[in-house]
């Protein structure tokens, strides 16, 4: 009797086992997915969170990934260009790719003809958006919102969570914002141009970028340039995603005696940083800190 | 065709220019700029530099609707427009989640195959490709069906293809009865193409490929086989029948987005029905003897990205068949006596991306024949220069 009521308990775990299977693109949407869906949900990622999700290889293990999802989460405004070739190897005809941009006040939209010396300039604007915590507000209405489309049925359940996490995030806003007040305006060096968002929202005063152009690997003669920038205004720290080279943010700040400060700019990223909180809370420790 | 070529291209920027539109194709543009110098004994021009006349490839690529995608690739070499590749897919939609592939286009036999030259490491082609597929590789019309298999942990795929066969039977090998025939060589016998290919995922910065090819069918066909074994009175088929039974591999380490470490390798094993041409005896007397050769061929390389914009690599090459040779129906793929090594070696540079290659490549070859013939070795040194303009796909593994 103990047995056959035990297997049917198997058998019902199995119809109230995660229904809607997700994968997106980066592990901070990964771990807000995981916040919202919890149990309800099967996440996956593509893009690791020590990995400059610009570039990826095309991996058949991605696109296996990607052929057993209902749903694919991506930050769009064209960070992503490796997902259309991932999403027609996996063959996926049911697949719903979810843009996480779509509501997202766009900042640094070209307003003239690009080419390629420009750098890697994204066309629909800058997609880093996910580094300022009011932008993730938005981001976690459409996960919900897509989730709840998914899965009508878990739709409390989902808000619920939603709510929860939206609650928490609040405050953490709240904190970061006291933390980062004595940053405010203070001139800063960034690596690439994935701040912007970020300055944004808490009044940092971007002076320039160790890169000439966006994606374009940092030369002698702008390295020069630099070092007089920081020398000149005084910059105490120049900020980089932690999967770049440092090598010339080093040379920079071994002449001027700014701090290089490598940040992880994803879930994962670095060893206990294991949620986008964790995440944020090192950005803005590290920042206001030294600034 | 050249012009009707050109005015297709003038027309395809022209709409891009004027229809601004997001349903314009994608245009994508290669140039290739090879310099080279030949040493050797018996190289012609040794130690010349020769200035090559550039190539480029032009690639317009898009999806037709949600199901299928189209691509062109029209390519000028040695002065003439090709159509290398034009083919449609249906990339999804179809039961059993098959894909279809359907025109002409690089042939997945291999790993190597299927990426365009001026996407690899180095310069020149494997030699067994030269041998076996000819200059271009296994380009070739028909059709690919590509199924998923259904392995959970991990990704494998197989392909069934049938083409037409004129990688397999280059149309320039001359008819050593009848000249001809060269372009009725192998009448309108299909060939057929297998691949079964797996992929590992080992760790976080380490992967594996590895693949398994076959392609069978007829590769020369002729009335005058039989002819000419009458004098014999021995019995020879009019129909030769090769099979090609292929492996290869690809192993990649890339710990972080500026280094990685590439070895990749891939072989060939060749087994036809071969016709022995007897000449000695006499400009009145040509005797043909059937029979089935083995011949074989490979590569590896190692390929060893360094700061994102640099790498150093070697390849070693091995072949039956001699290099360089014309090619005639005794020799290349049909030669078991002879064979050819290869040893290259380049470094590499790419500003931003590969956008921009620059390479000098050293390639040295010997050639070893079971006769007393003698052909003296060879080294060509070529400083390349590959540019790609237009949207840029990422690089698949």
């Amino acid at each position: 009797m103990k047995k056959i009521l035990i297997i049917i308990l198997i058998i019902l775990a199995q119809f109230t086992y995660a229904e809607v299977n997700v994968v997106t693109t980066t592990t901070v949407i990964y771990d807000l997915v995981k916040n919202i869906g919890k149990e309800k949900v099967n996440v996956d990622y593509i893009s690791r969170g020590n990995q400059d999700p610009h570039f990826l290889e095309i991996m058949p293990s991605y696109m296996l990934k990607l052929r057993k999802a209902d749903l694919v989460f991506k930050i769009g405004l064209d960070l992503e260009k490796w997902l259309p070739q991932l999403i027609d190897g996996s063959r996926n005809t049911d697949l719903k790719e979810i843009d996480l941009s779509t509501d997202i006040e766009k900042l640094e939209v070209p307003t003239k003809r690009l080419d390629a010396s420009y750098g890697d300039i994204h066309p629909y604007g800058n997609p880093h958006y996910y580094l300022a915590p009011k932008q993730v507000k938005v981001m976690l209405k459409e996960i919900l919102d897509a989730l709840i489309t998914a899965d009508p049925e878990q739709a409390d359940y989902f808000t619920n969570n939603y709510n929860d996490y939206l609650k928490q995030l609040n405050e953490k806003i709240k904190d970061w914002g006291e933390k980062m007040k004595k940053s405010e305006n203070k001139p800063i060096v960034f690596f690439h141009a994935s701040w912007i968002y970020f300055a944004d929202e808490f009044n940092l005063n971007i002076k320039g970028y160790v890169e000439p152009k966006p994606g374009i690997p940092p030369s002698p003669s702008h390295n020069a340039e630099t070092i007089m920038l920081v020398k000149n205004v005084g910059i105490k720290i120049i900020v980089m995603e932690n999967y770049y080279d440092d090598s010339a943010p080093n040379q920079i700040a071994k002449i001027t005696g700014a701090k290089v400060i490598k940040v992880p700019v994803g879930v994962n990223g670095m060893e206990g940083i294991n949620s986008y909180f964790d995440m944020m809370d090192y950005i803005v420790d590290n920042i206001s800190n030294n600034i | 065709m050249k012009y009707w070529l050109i005015n297709f291209i003038i027309i395809i920027f022209y709409i891009q220019i004027n229809a601004q539109s997001n349903i314009n194709p994608r245009i994508s543009l290669v140039g290739t700029f090879n310099t080279q110098t030949f040493l050797g004994k018996d190289v012609e021009n040794k130690g010349k530099l020769i200035f090559n006349t550039p190539e480029l490839e032009l690639f317009i690529d898009d999806y037709l609707n949600p199901y299928a995608k189209a691509t062109a690739d029209i390519a000028y070499e040695d002065g003439e427009f090709n159509v290398e590749e034009l083919y449609a897919s249906i990339v999804r939609g179809l039961p059993l989640d098959v894909q279809i592939k359907a025109g002409k286009y690089l042939v997945g036999f291999g790993k190597l195959n299927e990426i365009h030259a001026h996407a690899w490491a180095f310069t020149n082609r494997p030699l067994f490709h030269q041998i076996y597929f000819g200059k271009e590789g296994f380009n070739d019309i028909g059709f690919n069906f590509s199924f998923i298999l259904p392995t959970e942990s991990f990704y494998s795929s197989l392909d069934l293809g049938i083409f037409k066969g004129d990688a397999i039977s280059k149309s320039e090998v001359s008819d050593p009865e009848n000249s001809d025939l060269v372009n009725d060589w192998r009448g309108t016998n299909p060939i057929f193409v297998g691949k079964l290919g797996t992929f590992f995922t080992l760790s976080d910065f380490t992967n594996i490929e590895v693949g398994l090819n076959a392609s069978y069918g007829v590769h020369a066909k002729s009335d005058n086989f039989e002819k000419s074994n009458t004098f014999l009175g021995q019995s020879v088929n009019n129909t030769l029948k090769y099979f090609y039974g292929g492996f290869d591999f690809k192993y990649k380490y890339r710990p972080d987005q500026y280094t990685s470490l590439t070895i990749q390798g891939g072989g060939l094993w060749n087994h036809r029905d071969a016709l022995r041409d007897y000449s000695n005896f006499g400009a009145l007397i040509s005797l043909l003897n059937q029979k089935s050769i083995d011949t074989f061929g490979g590569y590896i390389y190692l390929d060893y990205v360094f700061k994102k914009q640099f790498s150093v690599g070697l390849k070693y090459d091995y072949t039956n068949g001699i290099i360089g040779d014309d090619p005639s129906f005794f020799t290349l793929s049909n030669d078991d006596q002879n064979h050819t090594q290869g040893i290259e070696g380049w470094i590499g540079f790419y500003p931003v991306e590969h956008t921009l290659v620059f390479r000098l490549n050293v390639q040295h070859l010997t050639f070893s024949f079971a006769s007393a013939q003698i052909k003296e070795p060879e080294t060509t040194i070529t400083l390349q220069m590959i540019f790609s303009l237009g949207p840029h796909k990422a690089h698949p593994f």
